[in-house]
C-alpha cells in the first residue's frame, strides 16, 4: 500500500516540473534614441510624451528627472516596445526621479540590465497598461525588479503584466499609499512584493507561476517600516517555480511552492483570495530572526565560536532599534485554499520539513512560531500587536512550526491561531 | 541565538526518517533534479545601431538650457584646446579624486566678483549665485596608444537661483571647441597598452543627477573643505587652495585652519594608513550615492567617511535590492574575507546591471580594488 503510495507521489513529481518558461517574442528594432533622450530631458510640465510605435532600443537608462504632471504613452504593449537589450550604462530601463504626477502607460519594456522601470522619490506614480519582461528562458541574469516604485507616495500600479524578474516582478519599497490591482505577475521568483511600505492595498491581481506569489516584507536597516497592508480577492495559484534569485538577495529565501509570504509586517489584512496549487504554503507568516538563521549556513559563518557568530550575526537587525524583527497583527480571514500537490517542494529546507512532518498532506498557512519577548502579557493574554489571527474553514490546515526549538512544540492545533483565544 | 535549530534545516534529514526505503529518496532526487532547468542562456547579441557623435555641433534645439558652446563662457583663452584659464577661474584639485575610466580632470572654479562660499565642514561649500564649477575630461598623450592629447568632455555645473545645473559640453574632433550635448554621446578611445579602443561614455544631462544630487537637488561632489585641503602650484608659488580662497576673499565664516579637516589621498602609501585610504577611495567614489539623502539611499549603505555604525558601512550588511548585484554573495562586506563581500565584486564587474560605481566606469580601476581587497583582507 505504502509503495503504491509512494509510486503515485512519484508520478506527480514527474508531472509537476517545471517546464521551461521562455519568452522570446520577435523584435525588429529601430533606433530613436536620441530623439526621445531629448525629448525626456527636455519635457515641459504638463505634457505628454507620445512613444509612437515600433520596436525601440536603447544603450542608456531614459530618465525623467524633477518634472511634474508628465505622461509618457506608448501604443499598447504590442504595438510599443522599449528593449534595453545590450544596454551599456546606467542600470535601469526608465529612470523616474524627483518627480510628481507621472503616468506611464501603454507600451512594453524589456532587458533592462537592472530593474526596467525604476521610480524614487516621487509623489504620484501611475504605471497602467505595461508589460515588463525579459527576454529567452527565464534565468538569475535577469533584472531585479520589473516595475520598482521606492521612496515614493500615491502609487497606483494597474493591469499591468510582468516576468522574468529574478527578484520581484512588482515590488513597492519604503512608500506611502500604495494600490497594486488587477495585474498579471508570473515567472518571477516573487510575483508581487510590498517592503516597508504604509497603507497598500493589493487586490484582484493573478500572481501565478513564481517563485512566491504575493510577499508583504518588512526588513531592518531602511529609511522606514511598513505596516497596513490589505491583501485581497486575488488568484495566487501554482507558485512552484525554482528559486532563481541571485543568492545574498532576501527573495532567495522564499520557498519553492509559496502562496503568500509575510515577514516581519504589522498590521496585515489578508481575505477573499483563491490561493491553490501552491505546492509547499499557502500562506507563511515569518519572522526576521528566521531569515538570518537561514541566511547563513553554518559552514559559512567565519571563524570563530559558534556564539560568537551568532552575535555578530544578529547585529545587523538588532543594530536598527526602530526595526520590530516579528510579525503582528496578522488577520487571515475568508480565504479559499486548495492544495491538488501531495508532496512540497523539496528544492528547499522547508519543503523537506514539511514532508516529514507533515506526510501528504502540506499545510495551508504556517507561522514559524518564534515569539518575541512580551508576546504573552502580564495577564496571561497574547499581546495584540503580535497576534497572528486565522478565521477560516476548519479543513484549511494551519500549522506553528516553533522552528527554534527544533520543532518541538510544533502544533497542527486548527485552535492554535484562532482570534479569539484570550489564553 | 541558538544555530541548533537551523544547522538541523540545514542538515540532509536522516532518509529513514522520512520514508524508510532509501531508494525512493534517491529516486525522488533524479526526478528533482532532472526538473531544474540548468541551461543558462546568455543574452542574445543585438546588432545596433552604433550611437556614434553624429556631427558634433551647436544644436539649437538646447539652447533654453544653456549656452551651446564652451567659447561663449569666456572660461579659457584661444586656443581653447590649451585649456589656459582667463582671470575668471581659479584651479584646484582634490585630495582622493573620483575614478572616471582613467581619464585626467583638470578643476576650475568661478565665483562672481564680490561673492564668496560658506565653508561647511562636512559638506561641499556652499557657493554663492553666478558659481561656475568647471571639469575638464581628458587624457594626455602619454595614457593614448597614439596620438595627441585629446579632451573628451567638460562638464559645468552652473548655480543659478539658488541651485545647480549641470551640462555636459563634448569636444570636437578637431579640438577647437565643445558643444553642448544633453543626450551624452560614446567616444571610442585607445589607451596605452589596448589592442581595442573602449567606448569612453559621456553621460546625458539627466545621468549628471544620478551621482550629484542631494535630497532630490542637484549638488557638486568634490569641492568639500576635506577634499580642497591641500596644497596646488599656482603660478605665483605654492599654497594651500582653501587658505587661497580665503585671501582671494572667496571663503567666508571659516574656523581657524587647524580644524579645517582633511581626507587622505587614496594614493599616498606613505601618509595614510590602508584604512584611512580605503575610506577616502569608498567617501569619493561611493558616498555621494551611497549616503544618507543621497540616490542610493533605498539600501542603507553609507560608504562617507562620517558613516556610523559597521552595519551602515556595509559589514555584514545584506542586501536590500542588489539582484545579479550580488554576485551570488550575503554581505556587502565580509571582514577578512574580500572575495565574500559584494562591494569588491561590483568593483571588479563590468556589467551594467552589476558594476559599481554606476557611470563612467567603462573600465575596472585595478588600484582601487587593489586597495579595497587589501582593507577588506584588513578588517577583523
Amino acid at each position: 500500500m505504502k509503495n503504491s503510495l509512494l509510486s503515485l507521489a512519484f508520478v506527480i513529481a514527474l508531472f509537476s516540473c517545471d517546464s521551461v518558461k521562455n519568452y522570446d517574442p520577435p523584435r525588429e528594432f529601430t533606433d530613436i534614441e536620441k530623439e526621445l533622450q531629448t525629448k525626456f530631458i527636455l519635457a515641459e510640465d504638463n505634457s505628454t510624451i507620445e512613444l509612437g510605435t515600433g520596436h525601440f532600443i536603447f544603450t542608456k537608462s531614459l530618465i525623467l528627472e524633477g518634472k511634474n504632471n508628465v505622461t509618457i504613452r506608448g501604443g499598447g504593449v504590442l504595438n510599443t516596445v522599449l528593449s534595453f537589450k545590450g544596454q551599456k550604462d546606467g542600470a535601469e530601463g526608465i529612470r523616474i526621479a524627483n518627480c510628481s504626477n507621472i503616468t506611464l502607460e501603454d507600451f512594453s519594456i524589456e532587458d533592462a540590465s537592472g530593474d526596467n522601470i525604476k521610480v524614487t522619490d516621487t509623489d504620484g506614480i501611475t504605471l497602467r497598461r505595461l508589460k515588463s519582461a525579459w527576454t529567452g528562458v527565464v534565468n538569475e541574469k535577469n533584472g531585479a525588479y520589473g516595475l520598482y516604485p521606492v521612496l515614493c507616495r500615491n502609487v497606483l500600479v494597474e493591469d499591468c503584466e510582468v516576468l522574468g524578474a529574478s527578484d520581484a516582478g512588482i515590488y513597492v519599497g519604503q512608500s506611502h499609499e500604495v494600490i497594486i490591482r488587477r495585474n498579471k505577475a508570473y515567472w518571477n521568483v516573487a510575483g508581487i512584493e510590498s517592503e516597508n511600505s504604509v497603507n497598500v492595498k493589493v487586490y484582484e491581481n493573478e500572481a501565478y507561476e513564481n517563485t512566491g506569489g504575493i510577499l508583504v516584507f518588512d526588513l531592518p536597516g531602511l529609511t522606514m517600516t511598513g505596516e497596513n497592508i490589505e491583501v485581497y480577492s486575488n488568484e495566487v495559484y501554482k507558485n512552484n517555480l525554482r528559486n532563481f534569485a541571485p543568492s545574498g538577495n532576501i527573495v532567495g529565501i522564499v520557498p519553492p511552492g509559496t502562496g503568500m509570504l509575510i515577514l516581519a509586517t504589522r498590521k496585515v489584512n489578508v481575505h477573499g483570495n483563491q490561493i491553490k496549487d501552491n505546492k509547499t504554503i499557502g500562506i507563511g507568516i515569518i519572522s526576521y530572526e528566521l531569515v538570518d538563521l537561514i541566511a547563513e549556513s553554518p559552514e559559512e559563518i567565519p571563524s570563530g565560536s559558534e556564539q560568537g557568530s551568532g552575535q555578530r550575526l544578529n547585529r545587523k537587525y538588532e543594530e536598527d532599534l526602530k526595526y520590530d524583527p516579528y510579525p503582528g497583527d496578522v488577520h487571515i480571514h475568508e480565504n479559499q485554499f486548495s492544495n491538488r500537490y501531495l508532496i512540497p517542494d523539496l528544492r528547499n529546507p522547508f519543503g523537506k520539513i514539511f514532508l516529514w512532518k507533515f506526510g501528504f498532506r502540506p499545510p495551508h498557512i504556517a507561522w514559524d512560531g518564534i515569539k518575541p519577548k512580551g508576546y504573552i502579557l502580564a495577564d496571561g493574554r497574547v499581546n495584540p500587536s503580535y497576534r497572528i489571527c486565522v478565521n477560516e474553514d476548519i479543513d484549511v490546515k494551519r500549522v506553528i512550526l516553533d522552528v527554534k526549538n527544533e520543532f518541538k512544540g510544533l502544533t497542527t492545533d486548527p485552535e492554535a491561531l484562532s482570534c479569539d483565544q484570550d489564553n | 541565538m541558538n544555530l541548533k535549530g537551523l544547522q538541523q534545516i540545514q542538515r540532509p534529514y536522516p532518509a529513514t526518517r522520512i520514508i524508510k526505503s532509501i531508494g525512493f529518496i534517491s529516486l525522488f532526487l533524479v526526478i528533482l533534479y532532472s526538473c531544474t532547468p540548468t541551461e543558462k542562456k546568455e543574452k542574445r547579441e543585438v546588432k545596433l545601431i552604433p550611437n556614434v557623435m553624429q556631427g558634433i555641433g551647436e544644436n539649437l534645439a538646447y539652447q533654453k538650457v544653456g549656452l551651446l558652446k564652451l567659447s561663449d563662457y569666456g572660461l579659457f583663452q584661444e586656443p581653447l584646446k590649451n585649456l589656459q584659464p582667463t582671470q575668471m577661474l581659479l584651479p584646484y584639485d582634490l585630495n582622493t579624486p573620483l575614478f572616471t575610466d582613467y581619464s585626467s580632470k583638470l578643476r576650475f572654479i568661478h565665483i562672481p566678483e564680490g561673492e564668496s562660499a560658506e565653508y561647511r565642514e562636512r559638506e561641499v561649500l556652499d557657493f554663492p549665485d553666478g558659481t561656475i564649477l568647471v571639469k575638464n575630461f581628458f587624457y594626455s598623450e602619454t595614457q593614448l596608444e597614439k596620438g595627441e592629447t585629446r579632451i573628451i568632455e567638460t562638464r559645468l555645473l552652473i548655480k543659478e537661483n539658488g541651485s545647480w545645473i549641470a551640462l555636459p559640453y563634448i569636444w570636437n574632433e578637431e579640438q577647437s571647441d565643445a558643444f553642448l550635448e544633453i543626450t551624452g554621446g560614446s567616444v571610442p578611445v585607445r589607451l596605452s597598452g589596448m589592442d581595442q579602443p573602449f567606448e569612453y561614455l559621456v553621460p546625458t544631462m539627466l545621468q549628471c543627477k544620478s551621482c550629484h544630487e542631494l535630497n532630490g537637488d542637484i549638488m557638486p561632489i568634490g569641492p568639500t573643505v576635506r577634499q580642497l585641503n591641500r596644497n596646488y602650484p599656482y603660478a605665483q608659488g605654492v599654497a594651500n587652495q582653501l587658505q587661497k580662497m580665503v585671501d582671494m576673499q572667496w571663503l567666508e565664516n571659516h574656523p581657524d585652519n587647524q580644524k579645517w579637516p582633511k581626507i587622505a589621498k587614496w594614493d599616498d602609501k606613505k601618509n595614510y594608513s590602508v584604512n584611512e585610504r580605503a575610506r577616502a577611495y569608498l567617501d569619493i567614489n561611493c558616498g555621494h550615492c551611497h549616503r544618507p539623502g543621497g540616490p542610493g539611499k533605498n539600501s542603507g549603505l553609507d560608504l562617507t567617511v562620517y558613516a556610523q555604525g559597521e552595519h551602515s558601512l556595509g559589514i555584514f550588511k545584506a542586501p536590500v535590492a542588489a539582484g545579479a548585484g550580488s554576485g551570488g554573495l550575503n554581505y556587502d562586506i565580509v571582514p577578512g574575507a574580500p572575495e565574500k563581500s559584494i562591494l569588491l565584486y561590483r568593483m571588479e564587474s563590468n556589467d551594467p546591471g552589476i558594476k559599481m560605481p554606476e557611470l563612467g566606469r567603462g573600465l575596472i580601476h585595478k588600484e582601487g580594488i587593489e586597495l579595497i581587497e587589501k582593507w577588506i583582507k584588513s578588517l577583523k
